[in-house]
């Protein structure tokens, strides 16, 4: 039998775009959603790695949600045809609060999605408003609900921090609402100005006002202690979940393991039995993508070979962000030693991982080991 | 060659009034280049074609056949067209008899016109005005005329109309050279006396010596003898320029070319002596001339410690083809091993550093440029200093001379305030003004040269909207009341970052200096205090705040090759940081002080 492989489609609409969200996302209806639809199907019959069975299925965006529940289910089918999913795989679909219904919910756990994530963000409608965002903050609690009456017992919510305004006082106001209703996974993201963004434009007008870098720790900080004391384990920098519940999907990633990526700007990294191990990013335009489709062209426009070193970076940048950290194998023992007594870094059973304080300074502790 | 038949010429010119282009054309005309032409012959090194400026002289034999029948030999000497080479055009026009004068049919006249006609009348050269460009829609042929007579001095009635680019009057300058300018004058049968005009070092034949024959002959075999030395070499071969070098029999009285002798290193020809032959010797040496003035100068690091002795080779072989760089080892407490460099000027600095760079793949680091100060001691003893960090404590000092130039900023008349101001700011002196036009004025200052390191250049063309052209001579030195700015941070001074200023300007510089560093200075994982200080005296003071953390954002598949780049750029930069103590500073701190003046 061939092997299992992650599986990611990228759905690339949106209801309106955010003004913090470089994704690949578009706010587009009509013809060329459906049009987009047909060619991500298209480009997955057609796949090479047609056959190989899914280790884990994950629909990002985007927003899948925001396509018809007809839509969505004709891409899950042509990915399950391509790529049957092994026994208990995970398959997750990102979805917006406000794009959701008790209705679509039950179709998709029908079909087979086991899991949601949801991107939350915040609980606060000013924050929701000023992220551009198209829900209010009542809307997570009843998306979660449904999702929980339709069948989902894998149910995920994304927040974000260091937003404008932010007081410590309103993220604890946030946190409050988050435990409260009890997820299985919490993905938690400082806001990160991108260039070709609106908020980009503002930042250096001086408009956002953003949190100081001391008030971001203290909002990090809290939000761990809150986690762990409500029985999530910290299973990645970024990332909680109760136990057995941590993302296999995303751990592929991080493993530096193989992943197939269909749709518009979606990323995959597969081995070539000559090339070896590369990276590709298909067309990000849906209509560059669904041309590209309809007359049997190339759809990956960037190709990054991953050599050795390449790998290595990448096992250590990855790793260090997980909790079990990464093999002291890889890593040279100099900066490790300075690390250490710096307190920002432990090493244990032959592997090394960042400490508390050192999950501040994850990119300053890689550019050490890399 | 018979002497009568050839002319020794170079052309000069304000910067990009197109000198290059009509060098290419009357090579072209002259065919010397066979098959493609590629543009801008003479100037021959990767920056001089990318940043569109002469830096190092070329020559070019040119054979022409001129209207009266006669086959007539042409030497061009190339002169380069930045302030901080006129040393070099000087050279360059000790080997000729005349000079094409070339002006911006739509510019007119500028600083660098006048500056480098005036060293040319200096020399007796016959002049042969060109007003180029006249294909542009806004030349003024007429104006431009009247700007030469009036701003030069010289008769521009017969100046040829010309565009080097569209290849309009080339043949009527080509019958001007012959026509105007006069054959080499000089005694064929006299010893031999040849002006080394210039060098440059070849791996294979050592310095190869640009000469120009006054007196006499020279061939393959005869043993020479430097005047100034009294050293004695076997001429390995001569030859000319075409423009690449050509091996010929023999160079006659009043031509130029070169000749390699096995010399090992360019202090063995060195530029300005005269060269005789070893038996029957001439008397009298050519007149010389001064040495170059390094009139810059500044530290020069590996931003690498362990690369110090490749940094010290690397010096080496540039100074093999750059004579007017002078260097010497120096210590910095701050930065370690490194040298002490003389430069003509800023540009002169900026190429020197991206040569070592990408020439020898090198990462330096350069400290703030300063100029040479001349120091009196109450003891007696009389120092020049130009390494800030150098400068002795106040009160050991008894007075302080600094350089200062003698300016030609020529500018429309609407913009003569800006200028006065401008200058007046930077604690010039006014001499006097010119009106060579009734639109165009120059103005002479003198001004010190400290204060035209600081951005000078750039200020007045921004405060006059690009118009204002720019020469500028050394004139000596003057008595200043100069302190020198020390800069500490988190309480220790760092040498390489000290200054000297004058004393009514180091509130206001300690200020601009200290919030300069604090713009350029990353954030760090401590705190970092920046203070400026009159010896125990600080005067302007700040902090960069550390920063506490990284952004911890997600990562998931299409991330890691964006973050992994990232994270490999931000490597590279760290790199080419240098840690002082606790802190990195990267390249741009060390200069600094050029932005204090803004």
């Amino acid at each position: 039998m061939m092997s299992p492989v992650a599986v990611y489609v990228h759905t690339p609409f949106c209801p309106s775009k955010c003004g913090y969200c470089d994704f690949n996302s578009y706010a587009m209806q009509g013809q060329i959603v459906e049009r987009t639809v047909s060619a991500i199907c298209a480009e997955i019959e057609r796949s090479p790695w047609r056959g190989r069975p899914a280790k884990t299925i994950f629909f990002g965006g985007g927003t899948p949600t925001f396509l018809s529940e007809d839509q969505l289910l004709r891409i899950f089918d042509a990915v399950i045809r391509a790529h049957p999913p092994v026994e208990g795989c995970e398959i997750t679909s990102e979805a917006n609060p406000g794009t959701v219904d008790a209705a679509k919910f039950s179709a998709m756990r029908e079909a087979g999605f086991n899991r949601i994530s949801l991107g939350a963000q915040s609980f606060l409608d000013s924050d929701l408003i000023a992220l551009d965002r198209i829900h209010k903050a009542g809307d997570i609690e009843r998306a979660v609900d449904a999702a929980r009456q339709a069948g989902f017992d894998n149910v995920n919510i994304d927040l974000m921090f260091a937003l404008p305004h932010q007081s410590l006082v309103a993220w604890r106001k946030n946190l409050d609402r988050a435990f409260s209703l009890e997820t299985d996974h919490l993905s938690l993201y400082c806001l990160t100005i991108e260039p070709n963004t609106s908020f980009y434009k503002k930042h250096l007008k001086g408009q956002l006002d953003l949190p100081d870098d001391e008030a971001q720790v203290a909002m990090y900080d809290e939000c761990c202690e809150r986690a762990l004391s409500k029985g999530f384990s910290q299973y990645e920098i970024s990332n909680f979940a109760k136990p057995g519940r941590e993302c296999r999907h995303n751990l592929c990633y991080w493993y530096g393991e193989e992943y197939a990526g269909y749709g518009p700007g979606a990323v995959g990294s597969m081995t070539d039995p000559i090339g070896g191990r590369y990276r590709y990013t298909n067309l990000k335009h849906p209509e560059r993508f669904s041309d590209a489709v309809e007359a049997g062209d190339r759809l990956d426009f960037e190709r990054e070979s991953l050599d050795g070193d390449v790998l290595r970076t990448e096992r250590v940048m990855l790793g260090l962000r997980l909790n079990e950290g990464v093999s002291s194998e890889l890593l040279n023992p100099g900066p490790v030693k300075r690390l250490i007594e710096r307190g920002w870094l432990t090493e244990r059973d032959g592997r090394a991982a960042l400490t508390a304080e050192g999950r501040h300074f994850c990119s300053e502790v890689a550019l050490e080991l890399i | 060659m018979d002497q009568s038949h050839i002319r020794n010429f170079c052309i000069i010119a304000h910067i990009d009034h197109g000198k290059s282009t009509l060098a290419d054309r009357l090579i072209e005309r002259c065919g010397a280049i066979r098959g493609t032409a590629q543009e801008q012959m003479l100037d021959s090194m990767d920056i001089e074609r990318e940043r569109g400026i002469t830096i190092k002289m070329a020559a070019v034999k040119l054979l022409y056949q001129a209207k009266d029948g006669e086959t007539y030999e042409l030497n061009l000497i190339d002169t380069p067209g930045h302030v901080d080479f006129t040393y070099e055009v000087s050279r360059a026009l000790a080997a000729c008899e005349g000079a094409l004068l070339v002006v911006d049919a739509s510019q007119g006249v500028e600083a660098q016109t006048i500056a480098n006609a005036s060293m040319a009348m200096n020399q007796n050269l016959e002049i042969v005005p060109v007003i180029n460009k006249i294909d542009l829609p806004h030349a003024d042929i007429e104006r431009a005329k009247e700007e030469v007579e009036m701003a030069v001095a010289i008769d521009a009635s017969d100046a040829i109309p010309a565009s080097a680019k569209a290849g309009i009057g080339i043949d009527e300058i080509l019958e001007a050279i012959v026509q105007r300018i006069p054959p080499p004058k000089g005694k064929p049968d006299a010893p031999l006396r040849a002006l080394i005009y210039d060098s440059h070092f070849d791996s294979y034949q050592g310095a190869v010596a640009y000469i120009r024959i006054k007196d006499g002959s020279v061939k393959k075999g005869d043993k020479i003898k430097m005047m100034s030395t009294g050293a004695t070499f076997d001429i390995d071969s001569t030859g000319v320029f075409s423009p690449s070098l050509m091996v010929n029999d023999g160079l006659g009285t009043g031509e130029v070319g070169f000749l390699t002798a096995a010399m090992k290193s360019i202090g063995d020809a060195s530029v300005g002596d005269t060269v005789t032959l070893a038996s029957n010797s001439a008397t009298e040496p050519l007149p010389g001339y001064r040495k170059a003035l390094s009139m810059v100068f500044c530290g020069l690091y590996p931003s690498d410690g362990d690369q110090y002795e490749d940094l010290r080779d690397a010096i080496d072989k540039l100074r093999l083809n750059d004579a007017s760089l002078a260097f010497e080892p120096e210590t910095s407490a701050a930065l370690g091993f490194g040298f002490r460099c003389g430069f003509l000027g800023l540009l002169h600095m900026e190429i020197a550093r991206e040569r070592l760079e990408r020439e020898f793949g090198l990462d330096l680091i350069l400290t703030a440029p300063s100029v040479d100060y001349i120091v009196h001691f109450k003891n007696g003893s009389v120092e020049h200093i130009s390494n800030p960090s150098e400068f002795p404590d106040a009160n050991e000092i008894l007075t302080i001379e600094e350089p200062t130039v003698n300016a030609t900023i020529m500018v429309p008349v609407e913009y003569v305030g800006a200028v006065m101001t401008l200058c007046q700011e930077r604690r010039g002196t006014y001499l006097k003004t010119e009106y060579p036009t009734p639109q165009r004025v120059i103005l002479y200052y003198s001004l010190p040269l400290g204060e035209i390191l600081l951005d000078f250049f750039d200020k007045l063309k921004s405060n006059t909207r690009g118009y204002a052209s720019f020469d500028y001579e050394l004139a000596g030195y003057e008595a200043s009341d100069l302190v020198k700015l020390d800069i500490l941070l988190n309480g220790d001074a760092v040498d390489a970052l000290s200054f000297i200023v004058h004393r009514s300007f180091s509130y206001q510089r300690g200020r601009a200096m200290v919030e300069q560093l604090r713009k350029v200075v990353p954030r760090q994982q401590y705190e970092v205090r920046v203070q400026a200080a009159i010896g125990a005296k600080v005067i302007a003071a700040d902090s960069i705040k550390p920063f506490r953390k990284n952004v911890i954002a997600k990562c998931y598949g299409g991330d890691i090759s964006r973050k992994r780049k990232l994270l490999e750029k931000q490597k590279e930069g760290k790199k080419r940081m240098k840690q002082i103590g606790s802190i990195e500073l990267p390249q741009e701190a060390f200069l600094s002080v050029l932005k204090v003046a803004e």
